[in-house]
């Protein structure tokens, strides 16, 4: 077998199958689509969905045919997902692997005929949170990468960069603790489950810094006011829908 | 020791997997499932403990996977890694803890198939094998084999078509007939191409049962002897000195990405081979 070898797919190369028993990769550009995927990324309470649902009623008030896609939601596979966390079943690969799964029938069934079809594509969340998690639950860095090698290359990918102090403090501030999977509570880092939460978030963390540069992401300090932040955030969306031509915008 | 396709899944201690897995291989109709019926009495009365496993049996996966087929509208990509989902659980949580325990697994289908399925769907080859990559190499893999002739009639004739057996989802329009000839064809010729780099051990399906249950039977018995000779050489050296206790440090090392796995005379339990990088075909 030649795993391993070095090669390396992707991400970002979409599957195109051509012939049944013709194995063929097709190289898709985000040119090569009428459509264009914005994604948002960070931790939870860092403020990312607040500012995607902002950034979607302006650009539906500018007659975009805009499209919402959220992690971990597609009807096929999410009630897998569900019952592997309600049972506790799922080991750091089977957790990756699920997700992927849920991505991909999101990508093949509304992403990618979405943006064939010339529609602005938002997702709150994308391949990088995967990444994240899954190395710092202990994945294989490259494995995980291989894993989405289908997944198509958003034309902006926003991390909203805060420290983990102010996210925990926004997301305890109404609540009193965190869900199992969410602290990271299957790691057994902590008994308590905000300093899980704490050590096993420190570590997302660290993995978003790393994929800052190797997958250029845009970052947005999301400590900033969210005025602020979201005008930053459609000055940016603006200065690169204006170049795409080929977009459906509704008169 | 064990080893895996290169990569090393979290946790996954190699050094104390005794027991021995077993693959039973081949396309729909080839008799697996009775063959692993026979096997495993038989198995049991030589006195081995037995565990059986097969495709969507995990309780993480199975069902879900079970409820997205019926709808007909599970996507190639979804599918491959549905199916992953379903077999990594399995390996985590039967497989590893079986052969740990020194139980021999029986296995209906294994990787290869779930390879082969994508790869006639249009996957990358090179996609599918780093997925598959933290997979164990079992002891030997048996491939009943069967041609498109003998295969129509067996799988057609018995319980009629199936959409997915049929691979509809890949010739939409298409009737049934054609559909399921052009993708078994495509599945049988992937098979083979497998077959030579994993070295699968061939049988002829088209014989009856008894007769490809007692080839298989001779097999198992020829790798269960010679490790168990093994076994008992090497316990006739090293009963007097202290064994080297196996340390997860030690393991850890392997968990990075490893670049020579082969799986090259992986039935013959000799496992040094030049490994060839040779990206996709």
């Amino acid at each position: 077998m030649e795993i391993g070898s070095g090669v390396r797919i992707g991400p970002f190369e979409v599957f195109a199958p051509l012939q049944p028993a013709v194995s063929m990769v097709r190289h898709y550009g985000e040119h090569r689509f009428p459509g264009r995927l914005i994604v948002v990324e960070g931790i939870d309470g860092s403020g990312k969905s607040t500012q995607l649902s902002l950034l979607h009623k302006w650009l539906e008030s500018k007659g975009y045919g805009v499209v919402f896609s959220e992690w971990n939601s597609s009807p096929l596979v999410k009630d897998t997902t569900k019952h592997g966390k309600k049972k506790k079943l799922l080991t750091p690969a089977t957790f990756s692997l699920i997700h992927s799964t849920d991505f991909a029938d999101r990508t093949e069934r509304s992403i990618l005929p979405l943006l064939k079809a010339g529609a602005v594509v938002l997702c709150d969340r994308y391949i990088y949170t995967a990444f994240a998690r899954d190395v710092a639950r202990g994945m294989d860095r490259a494995w995980v990468r291989d894993l989405y090698g289908f997944a198509v290359k958003p034309a902006i990918a926003f991390y909203f960069r805060v420290p983990l102090e102010t996210a925990i403090n926004r997301l305890l501030d109404g609540r009193d603790g965190f869900k199992f999977y969410e602290a990271g509570m299957d790691l057994n880092l902590a008994d308590d489950s905000v300093e899980s939460f704490r050590l096993f978030q420190g570590r997302i963390l660290s993995e978003y810094e790393k994929m800052i540069p190797e997958f250029g992401l845009t970052v947005v300090d999301a400590t900033l006011p969210i005025e602020v932040q979201q005008m930053q955030v459609r000055q940016i969306v603006k200065a690169h829908l204006d170049k795409a031509k080929e977009l459906r915008v509704q008169a | 020791m064990r080893e895996t396709y290169g990569r090393l899944l979290p946790e996954m201690r190699l050094a104390d997997l005794g027991g021995k897995l077993i693959v039973i291989e081949g396309t729909d109709g080839a008799g697996r499932s009775t063959q692993i019926d026979l096997l495993k009495p038989w198995l049991e009365e030589l006195g081995h403990a037995v565990v059986d496993t097969g495709m969507t049996r995990s309780p993480l996966a199975g069902e879900g996977i079970r409820r997205a087929k019926e709808g007909n509208n599970l996507g190639r990509v979804t599918q491959a890694l549905f199916y992953a989902t379903d077999f990594v659980d399995r390996l985590e949580n039967e497989i590893v803890p079986a052969l740990r325990a020194g139980f021999i697994v029986l296995t209906d289908r294994y990787i290869y198939s779930l390879m082969a399925r994508a790869i006639v769907r249009g996957m990358d080859p090179r996609w599918i094998r780093s997925i598959y990559s933290v997979a164990l190499k079992p002891d030997a893999v048996f491939y009943l084999r069967l041609g498109i002739d003998q295969l129509l009639p067996r799988v057609v004739f018995s319980r009629g078509f199936d959409y997915w057996e049929s691979g509809m989802d890949l010739y939409p329009g298409h009737d049934m007939f054609d559909s399921f000839c052009s993708y078994q064809a495509a599945l049988l010729t992937e098979f083979d191409r497998l077959s030579a780099e994993f070295n699968f051990q061939m049988v002829d399906a088209a014989a009856d049962a008894r007769t490809v249950c007692a080839q298989l039977q001779k097999n198992i018995l020829h790798l269960l002897e010679r490790d168990s000779r093994k076994n008992f050489i090497s316990r006739l050296y090293n009963d007097s000195i202290t064994a080297p206790q196996p340390t997860d440090t030690g393991l850890y090392a392997i968990a990075a990405p490893v670049a020579a796995p082969s799986a090259n005379g992986n039935g013959n339990g000799n496992g040094h081979h030049h490994h060839a990088a040779h990206p996709g075909r």
